[in-house]
């Protein structure tokens, strides 16, 4: 165990770490700058996952945020997040995410059940109906589907043809990035809304208040807006990762 | 040498401090507002430890112009949310579809000690600490000197990379990339910006891999250091003392979450 770990942290990945710090700030304030509805700040720490193994890219995700909390205090208390995306992003290095082709088809499949899920929760939120005792109730999921057939097909329509023009043969990082955004928004919600009282102080806090207004809990609230946001967002940092580890050239691969 | 940090020189005490003492200082006092079961203690804190702590650093005027900066759209934010959206609860006045409630102005107000406490003290520390400074620190209780490396080197390049996406942004924009427009114009251009910031870094891999070993960064040998900060008997036993109540206050948590 502790010999795997240490074979992680060669003097090539302890130089790489603090670039992978670097790229996730600078990408995370230039995605502000463009005024996009995504995070992408953890790109650096998925390369790191994805070159060197879990233990490497959990380090250099806690990092991420601790220091990015000197200037930054919101990171901070998210840095357990940010490691436990670094690790997931290390396993899926492992299982060959990052450099097998997947078919087409398993892409389609990865965009078409994403979406599909996707606009089933916000449906499920969207219809919950709440009683005088204050008991939230949600909708079954056959009177969903009767109801918003049309709204569910046309879904896993857009969510097969993201799946087959954007994720392309990246579909296993994807898979990955999908599972990672839903742990991380998981994970993270309990901090945001003990810590934050569900806020961000972002775009996104329009989802927490829509959220709020269909009665649902705070802790609950907040972890709708992080399901809606952090698939997506993982995702496509993945997918990015994906992408870069396919124009380096082998050369730099091979160590 | 341009750092990422908000840390601001001055001759005071509190900047006199063992780098680890201040570490501590704040580590209670986060614990101590996020998990003392009392719902103000977050006010009390900043009121009574942390303004006074930032008027002895003298940097009172700075830092109340950053934490209030930081801290303003999160307040006006948990405000809005918490109190209009509230689900049940008691309205204290309804006007057209606008009805706060009291227990969610109540909720607000008790998040907003939260977040106050938290940025304030991540602030006084971050502008009274010289990263270097805590980096040696640390290194002086034992933490190995690879880390202390990651750490020191990324505060160091941040800016440097912050300025290279600029830079590269500018560029793909002179040769006809639209950054402005709508979401669909504005996503598209995030591949063409990342990619080359990220290919282009990870060339530096290599180089920077060779300059640091050809100094001697695998040595075993002991590592001395040319600065030396000094620390005290008496921060050590401070230091000892603000785990304790950590440990207190974590302790008083759960006690009280079993008894209720």
């Amino acid at each position: 165990m502790l010999e795997n770990i240490k074979k992680e942290f060669s003097t090539r990945i302890l130089v790489l770490i603090p670039i992978a710090i670097a790229i996730n700030i600078a990408i995370g304030e230039l995605v502000v700058r463009l005024k996009l509805p995504v995070y992408l700040d953890s790109i650096g720490t998925v390369l790191v996952g994805a070159i060197a193994g879990p233990w490497a890219g959990a380090l250099t995700g806690a990092l991420t945020n601790l220091i990015w909390g000197l200037f930054n205090p919101f990171a901070a208390p998210f840095f357990y997040v940010a490691a436990v995306i670094g690790f997931l992003a290390g396993l899926a290095g492992k299982r060959g995410a990052f450099e097998n082709e997947s078919p087409r088809w398993l892409s389609v499949l990865v965009g078409a059940v994403f979406v599909f899920s996707l606009t089933m929760f916000i449906l499920a939120f969207s219809n919950a109906s709440i009683d005088d005792t204050g008991f939230t109730s949600y909708p079954s999921m056959a009177d969903l589907f009767s109801q918003y057939a049309i709204i569910f097909v046309v879904a896993i329509l857009i969510g097969a043809a993201i799946g087959y023009f954007l994720l392309q043969r990246g579909g296993y990082a994807g898979f990955w990035g999908l599972i990672t955004g839903i742990v991380a928004a998981i994970i993270s919600a309990p901090t945001a809304a003990y810590v934050f009282g569900g806020v961000t102080g972002s775009g996104t806090d329009v989802l927490v208040a829509a959220f709020r207004a269909s009665g649902a809990g705070i802790l609950s609230s907040v972890m709708a807006q992080g399901a809606v946001s952090d698939p997506f967002d993982k995702m496509l940092s993945f997918m990015v990762v994906w992408l870069i580890l396919r124009s380096l050239p082998a050369r730099f691969k091979a160590r | 040498m341009n750092t990422f940090s908000m840390y601001v020189a001055r001759e005071s005490g509190l900047h006199k401090l063992y780098p680890l003492t201040k570490a501590s200082l704040t580590l209670l006092l986060l614990i101590a507002g996020l998990t003392l079961p009392v719902n103000w203690a977050g006010y009390f804190l900043v009121l009574f430890v942390i303004f006074p702590l930032a008027i002895w650093g003298k940097v009172f005027k700075n830092f109340m112009r950053i934490v209030w900066s930081i801290s303003l759209p999160f307040i006006i934010s948990v405000i809005i949310i918490q109190s209009l959206f509230w689900g049940k609860g008691t309205p204290i006045f309804e006007f057209w579809i606008l009805a706060p409630k009291i227990e969610g102005v109540i909720f607000a107000t008790i998040s907003v000690g939260r977040i106050i406490l938290v940025m304030a003290g991540f602030i006084l520390f971050a502008m009274t600490t010289r990263p270097d400074a805590l980096m040696i620190s640390l290194k002086q209780v034992g933490v190995p000197s690879s880390l202390a490396y990651i750490i020191v080197t990324t505060l160091q390049i941040v800016p440097r990379f912050v300025t290279k996406a600029s830079t590269i942004l500018d560029a793909q924009r002179s040769r006809g990339l639209e950054t402005d427009g709508n979401l669909f114009v504005r996503s598209r251009a995030v591949v063409p910006i990342i990619l080359p910031l990220v290919l282009g870094s990870l060339m530096e891999v290599e180089e920077r891999a060779i300059a640091i070993e050809a100094r001697g960064f695998n040595s075993n040998r002991e590592e001395t250091s040319l600065i030396e900060i000094p620390d005290t008997r008496a921060q050590f036993i401070l230091r000892r003392i603000f785990m304790v109540l950590m440990i207190l206050s974590i302790i008083a948590r759960v006690a009280w979450q079993l008894s209720t």
